[in-house]
């Protein structure tokens, strides 16, 4: 009976916690400080292929500032925050729209990042 | 009479549980292992919007990136000097629109360079504006 309630336990745990897109590949980029994000409402990923995704869904610029309004909806300020999750070797061509398009939608952005290794 | 023999109980420990606790203890570690917490860097840009080539410009800090190197106001400066240089800068400036720093930055500079220097403009109390040249396309009939 323990065993079924722990094992039942550690699922919802990942189900609350695991985000939809731990399956992409990309490597941030490491700068001297990190602050843990906080919870988020939406997660923007340039994979190390330059491809594009919203939330583990591919997506195409033009579509993404609409699709981070819809998935902020009504949040007040300070619980509007974007995960941005870049690729470190992506170019300023391709990231920074994406940074436009998280600012246009009203987004609170935070860079996914890692602390750098001394 | 006979002395009685001391009885040696060949006890052994139920083993059944052992793949349970096993399993168990894999997924715990393996979920502490693989669900950590994002950690990263906050950053608050000004919305974006269309800026017209007539209108007037107001006199603010311009950072410019190329893929190795940084430029204050056109002059590159040392990545070690980056702060002292801009805070020097921002001295007297108390109004948030005052402190704004122009990022411009050159097709190809990779992010981990990118951050880099935003990440010490934000150290330095400067508020990023992000300055990119729209793309148009033009339809040739």
């Amino acid at each position: 009976m323990g065993d079924i309630a722990f094992n039942l336990l550690i699922f919802f745990v990942i189900l609350a916690r695991a985000n939809d897109d731990s399956f992409l590949q990309w490597e941030p980029a490491a700068v001297k400080t990190v602050k843990p994000a906080g919870e988020s409402r939406a997660s923007v990923v340039i994979d190390s292929k330059n491809r594009l995704f919203l939330n583990g869904q591919e997506t195409h610029l033009g579509d993404l500032a609409d699709g981070i309004r819809e998935a902020l909806g009504n949040a007040p300020p300070g619980k509007r925050t974007v995960l941005l999750k870049v690729h470190n070797e992506t170019q300023a061509v391709r990231f920074e729209p994406v940074i436009e398009a998280i600012s246009e939608a009203g987004g609170d952005m935070v860079h996914i990042l890692e602390k750098e290794r001394m | 009479m006979k002395p009685r023999r001391a009885t040696k109980l060949m006890a052994e420990l139920p083993s059944s549980a052992t793949g349970d606790i096993a399993f168990n203890l894999i997924v715990f570690f393996l979920v502490c292992a693989s669900v950590q917490p994002d950690k990263g860097h906050r950053q608050t840009l000004p919305r974006s919007e269309t800026q017209n080539e007539q209108t007037p410009k107001i006199e603010n800090i311009e950072v410019t990136l190329t893929r190795t190197a940084a430029m204050i106001d056109g002059e590159v400066v040392e990545p070690r000097k980056f702060v002292p240089k801009l805070t020097a800068l921002l001295v007297g400036k108390v109004r948030p629109g005052d402190r704004v720093v122009v990022v411009k930055s050159k097709p190809e500079v990779p992010y981990h360079h990118w951050i880099k220097y935003t990440t010490l403009i934000d150290e330095a109390g400067g508020v990023i504006t992000v300055l990119r040249e729209e793309e148009e396309e033009v339809r040739v009939p």
